[in-house]
């Protein structure tokens, strides 16, 4: 389900990326501003993550004499079937989704880079077996596992769901991170830094992460839309149980319950959700972008 | 650059056309009696992999189609014995139900020119008994079951009903079996079968013996796919892709002459909004019905030529509880969660189309209701939206009100729970419309779905839902009725034609509900043991029990019932005309009877 | 070449280990979902009228259609089955056995995603060399952000939003199925003609939905190679733009191909929403049919299609990527 930036061999430049971190941060930024569109739309998710249920009494209003209203002032992105207003619901139902995306996110990038530190760095045995383990969660076929998996185990809340997601999809940066470590070793950086007798820490803290942080960072936000796509989608498919504010629920009942593929009326029950997903990813690629040039010293050459 | 996409686009479509292959024969021509578009209602998910076989849950053997039945019910409100002919023209029924001889349809053909006799007939009653039928069963002691099935002669059968337990469902599940022609399916039943039938009637290790090759055959029979489609129906299966089925007039039909379409095509569906999408563009010429929302039933009727028929269903839907349970086991608490639900509401939120609501519970969809029990359907309590006597019945559960919630006797906080299956998509809508006015009302809900059907019936019959909905009121027949609440999953059973009952939580009892109850004016009775009666009485003898029935059910709540359902039908007369009108007893059969009834024309 | 063969039995033997592997696991998940089919199946039949008692013989009938004994004694049984290539009956479908089925659902997966993504291949390897050459301009940055967004967007957003547009808004294409049945199937214009029309969304969809993966992977392989020493010296040496382009493309579509070999085994489980949306009958729509019939071995076969895709596809990739870069023969594995 989640795409992995494999990283080009390229941590050589990382102590002078760091000197001038922030200057070229904000270089970068500015030099295209859609960039900060990005952060910007990031900034706006996180809060309606956080605080969005808050601004909504609970439980949201209902208008029965308005089933699948049109967009309006009152409603912009018009009622669902029992006539609570669309943009409530989505804004409400941003957290769980936002949620189970952060958590998936930090179990993804913790197990993955730790995995791929270890067998990059300590090689032999121990190499072989997690890389080996690493290719069988590989061809397990993601979707399709998730599929039958639900059925077997009741996802009951934001952070379980979180949690499955991470643990079938720290495979991709794992393998990211290894090779990555290898070839540092490759270089002799590793011998190097051994033999001016520092510690096993020291290297891997100091040394090996700080280079590598940037990937490892940016397969954060990539395990983030992984997570939304992989949870929304299940819902979709109506195989997980119902969670009445949620984009996928909306999903499903919009298509399945309102027929927003067969007249116009749920389409913007149907629409809502889907824009704020194609934000969400706008987003996060926008982001994305401006790291890599940030921390891509070839992309930064003009 | 765009020459390239074009030539792998050509190339992955000649792949296409190489993979799809199948027979190619000739050019069809449309003309004639034209096409008729459907959706077959017992089979809307189409399986080309599938043998042609009426058995097969998935056989592209579509009933009333190129698949025969001896008759078709009418399924009328009181009367089990009322049919259309089928494979039979005509039929005697003995009095007191003890036999019924059929006349087969004289000058009637397969659609390979054999003739179909009382041989096919007799054939596939053996292959019946493999199957399980109402009629042909096997095991002993079953009520209702066949003693003896005799030729007369080629077009004459008599079929004798075993009166040691005999049941006013026999003739109904006579009319049910299927006809296939035995020169096909020939080798699927051994020549020796009656003889194993008749020992397997008896008793001691010889019979049992004999019931093991019957149900050995079964397997057998269930998988056999005839290489073509030999059809004694109005339509042959022609040829069909994943989309859908073609079928074409058998001209040996008996009434061929009447039968307008000359081809008739199924379509397949996996979804509800496919359906929706057919309609709206005017292709389906009769559609079983589905959930369908305001705004798209607005406009499938703006589409030219759509009409929507409505008749009597035989089905109502309700919110059962587990009362192993607590606090559901309370009688109170049931009744008060009743007083909460606004049926109409939640009916016009769910089903607006399809269904009406429920005028009280009875466990008996108010149509039938009303002919069963007559003006006593007033006596009921009609648990109309009422807050107050809510409030009165919560407190005498003991149920305790804090900041305007309830909360348990014990002063934990309570939440009802309500499971729904999630393709279900009108039975999800008013599961959230329920929790929504409960939670106004001071009730903490929640609904929660479940991936698919399956697991919710299996999860239900486990115990593990508080609440749940639930079909029931499945008529015509009064005894399938009322055991959908005093059967099996209220712990009733009928085993060699005698009623035990389970504790909550065994054999299937997930309802949980008292054994006996002191039903106002009636007294003590015990629900599961009047239900087995209705197999057996009939007349006023039933009237008296189902009226006993439905007072208990709506005294004592073992589910809410929500609302029944409205047979509700898409037709359209672009292409066809002399569809059955409002209230029509074939609503309730597939379009594939009217047309083989000649009901159908062709619109000049 | 002695070293390829070498390098393809260890593949082949490992690969085999791996599908047995992923089997057994898949095997142990799906008889442990819940739910019984034959539940299912009498609730069905009772619901469309017949008589509970009836129903329920009727359904002892399909009984002999599901796993029997213990779960080690189906799991040798399974596995036995396997070792002669036979993936057991369909339960859902009694009588059709489980490949039969497969196949006919698999060819209405694999030809279009394999339409779609040779079509976003193509179209999205020359779109990233411009967005590479032009990566400092308005218009490569609009081709970089629009990959990455297609590439971001989940596969099922613009499935929907396609479908809203195409069969709800402007309704001319089809909302389902896979070719006219009026039509005898054949290789004539019409038939063909009425194959695309059904295809046409589903693929389109394959191909959005891959066409961004591959303008960013082709655009970053094109900013490797323009970094290389051979380029820069063919630019000193002031040859024509039009053989440094040719230079630059070939060099950097290598790394492509086993991306692409590595994209065609997913072929198989990638779209299951897709074909959920419309309604196009290929084998992800079987899996989640045979999820709802809780149909254990067909669930088992298409998982076993789909990870041998997979496997077989890691191979594949990695001899194309062996032939193509001599330097990775001394390393353990690769992509």
């Amino acid at each position: 389900m989640s795409a992995t930036i494999v990283p080009e061999a390229e941590a050589g430049g990382a102590a002078a990326v760091r000197r001038n971190f922030w200057r070229g941060v904000w270089r970068v930024m500015r030099r295209k501003p859609s960039r900060m569109a990005g952060a910007v739309i990031l900034a706006v998710f996180a809060f309606m993550g956080i605080f969005g249920p808050m601004l909504y009494p609970d439980p949201l209003p209902r208008d029965t004499s308005a089933l699948y209203a049109p967009p309006s002032l009152r409603h912009p992105f018009g009622t669902d079937f029992e006539g609570t207003d669309v943009l409530a619901l989505v804004v409400t139902g941003s957290r769980y989704v936002l949620l189970t995306a952060v958590v998936t996110a930090v179990i993804t990038v913790v197990v993955g880079a730790g995995v791929g530190l270890f067998a990059g760095f300590r090689r032999g045995r121990w190499d072989t077996v997690l890389m080996r383990f690493t290719d069988m969660k590989l061809t397990i076929p993601g979707l399709p596992l998730l599929l039958v998996l639900s059925t077997v185990w009741k996802f009951t809340g934001a952070v379980e769901m979180g949690l499955v997601l991470g643990l079938l999809g720290w495979g991709g940066v794992a393998r990211a991170v290894r090779s990555q470590t290898l070839s540092l070793r490759e270089r002799g950086f590793i011998e190097a830094a051994r033999g001016l007798g520092l510690s096993t820490t020291h290297i891997v803290g100091r040394e090996l992460l700080p280079g590598m942080a940037p990937y490892i960072a940016m397969n954060a936000l990539i395990a983030v839309t992984g997570a939304v796509y992989a949870q929304v989608g299940l819902f979709f498919l109506g195989v997980l149980p119902f969670e009445a504010n949620n984009w996928g629920v909306m999903l499903n009942l919009a298509v399945f319950g309102g027929g927003a593929l067969t007249t116009t009326a749920a389409l913007p029950y149907l629409l809502a959700p889907l824009l704020a997903i194609l934000l969400l990813t706008l987003g996060i690629v926008l982001v994305v972008d401006a790291m890599d040039e940030i921390f891509n010293p070839r992309l930064r050459e003009e | 650059m765009k020459r390239l996409t074009a030539v792998a686009a050509l190339l992955s479509l000649a792949a296409v056309a190489a993979c799809s292959g199948g027979g190619t024969n000739g050019n069809s021509t449309g003309g004639g009696g034209g096409v008729y578009t459907t959706v077959d209602i017992n089979k809307p998910s189409l399986d080309v992999n599938a043998p042609i076989n009426p058995w097969n849950p998935k056989g592209n053997a579509f009933w009333g189609y190129n698949a025969m039945r001896i008759a078709w019910a009418k399924n009328t409100l009181t009367d089990p014995n009322q049919f259309y002919p089928g494979i039979a023209a005509s039929w005697d029924i003995a009095p007191d139900n003890s036999s019924i001889t059929l006349h087969l349809q004289p000058g009637n053909k397969w659609s390979d020119g054999k003739p179909v006799t009382a041989e096919d007939v007799k054939f596939s009653v053996a292959l019946a008994y493999t199957q399980g039928s109402t009629a042909f069963a096997v095991d002993p002691g079953a009520a209702g079951a066949a003693s003896d099935v005799e030729v007369v002669d080629d077009k004459t059968i008599k079929i004798t009903q075993d009166m040691k337990n005999p049941s006013v469902t026999f003739v109904r599940g006579v009319m049910d079996a299927f006809v296939v022609p035995q020169h096909v399916w020939q080798s699927v039943v051994p020549a020796d079968f009656w003889d194993t039938l008749k020992a397997a009637r008896g008793d001691g290790p010889e019979a049992e013996a004999a019931r093991g090759q019957i149900k050995a055959l079964s397997e057998k029979v269930l998988a056999f796919a005839p290489a073509q489609d030999v059809s004694a129906g109005p339509f042959v299966l022609k040829r069909m892709n994943p989309g859908e089925a073609l079928l074409v007039k058998n001209k040996n039909f008996y009434n061929a002459a009447n039968v307008a379409p000359d081809q008739l095509k199924l379509l397949n569906t996996t979804g509800n909004e496919q359906i929706w999408n057919y309609l709206t563009s005017g292709k389906l010429d009769n559609a079983p019905f589905t959930a369908v929302p305001a705004d798209v039933m607005t406009r499938i009727k703006a589409t030219p030529g759509n009409q929507v028929i409505k008749g009597y269903s035989p089905v109502a839907v309700s919110l059962a509880f587990n009362q192993a349970k607590k606090p559901y086991d309370n009688v109170h608490v049931r009744r008060g969660l009743a007083y909460l639900i606004n049926r109409e509401e939640v009916t016009q939120i769910a089903s607006p189309e399809g269904g009406t609501a429920a005028v009280t519970t009875s466990g008996i969809h108010q149509k039938a209701a009303r002919e069963w029990l007559g003006a006593e359907l007033d006596a009921l309590e009609p648990y109309k939206l009422d807050p107050t006597t809510a409030d009165k019945e919560f407190a005498e559960a003991g149920l305790q009100k804090k900041d305007g919630k309830w909360t348990l006797a014990d002063g934990k906080p309570w939440k009802v729970t309500i499971h729904i299956p999630a393709p279900f998509s009108d039975w999800v809508s008013a599961a959230k419309a329920i929790t929504s006015q409960l939670t106004t009302a001071g009730v903490d809900a929640e609904v929660v779905t479940t991936a698919d059907y399956p697991l919710y019936l299996s999860e239900l019959a486990e115990g593990k839902y508080d609440l749940g909905f639930w079909l029931i009121a499945l008529g015509p027949a009064p005894y399938n009725i009322f055991q959908r609440l005093y059967g099996t999953s209220n712990g009733w059973n009928i085993l060699g034609g005698k009623v035990k009952h389970s504790a909550a939580g065994k054999d299937g009892n997930w309802m949980g509900g008292p054994e006996t109850i002191d039903v106002e004016g009636v007294g003590a009775v015990n629900p599961g043991e009047l239900t087995a009666q209705l197999n057996s009485v009939s007349g006023d003898e039933q009237k008296a029990v189902i009226a006993k029935l439905a007072k208990a059910a709506n005294q004592d709540l073992p589910v809410i019932q929500l609302w029944d359902y409205v047979n509700t039908q898409f037709v359209n007369t672009n292409r066809f005309t002399g569809f059955p009108e409002d209230e029509s007893d074939l609503l309730r059969q597939p379009s594939g009877v009217w047309i083989q009834l000649g009901m159908i024309k062709k619109k000049q | 070449m002695a070293v390829l063969l070498r390098r393809l039995a260890g593949h082949v033997a490992r690969g085999f280990v791996m599908i047995l592997v992923v089997t057994t696991i898949s095997f142990l998940i799906i008889r442990s979902v819940p739910g019984d089919p034959l539940a299912a199946r009498y609730q069905k039949l009772v619901e469309q009228g017949m008589a509970p008692d009836a129903a329920q013989r009727a359904v002892e009938a399909l009984y002999g259609f599901t796993p029997k004994g213990g779960l080690w004694e189906q799991y040798l049984d399974y596995m036995g089955g396997l070792a002669h290539l036979d993936l057991g009956q369909s339960l859902s479908v009694p009588g059709a056995g489980v490949s039969t089925v497969l196949f006919s659902a698999a060819k209405w997966t694999v030809i279009p995603v394999l339409a779609g993504t040779l079509l976003s291949f193509l179209v999205g390897v020359v779109m990233g060399v411009y967005a590479a050459i032009k990566r400092t301009g308005v218009l490569g940055d609009l081709l970089a952000i629009s990959g990455s967004l297609l590439h971001g967007v989940p596969q099922y957003v613009l499935a929907l939003l396609l479908g809203a547009i195409f069969t709800t808004l402007v309704p001319i294409l089809p909302a389902g199925g896979t070719a006219d049945i009026m039509i005898d199937p054949g290789f004539t214009a019409d038939y063909i003609g009425s194959l695309v029309q059904h295809a046409t969304l589903p693929v389109v969809t394959y191909a959005l939905a891959g066409y961004g993966g591959w303008i960013l992977a082709m655009k970053s392989s094109v900013v490797t190679v323009l970094g290389d020493d051979f380029i820069l010296a063919a630019e000193l040496r002031g040859m024509k733009r039009s053989i440094v382009f040719r230079y630059l493309a070939r060099n950097a579509i290598l790394p492509l191909f086993t991306i692409l070999a590595l994209s065609l085994g997913l072929l198989f489980g990638g779209a299951i929403f897709i074909e959920r949306i419309f309604n196009y009958p290929g084998l992800g729509l079987m899996l989640i049919d045979s999820i709802n019939n809780r149909d254990y071995s067909l669930m088992g076969g298409a998982f076993l299609l789909i990870t041998t895709a997979v496997v077989v596809a890691n191979i594949a990739a990695d001899l194309l990527y062996t032939v193509i870069d001599p330097r990775v023969r001394s390393g353990g594995e690769a992509a």
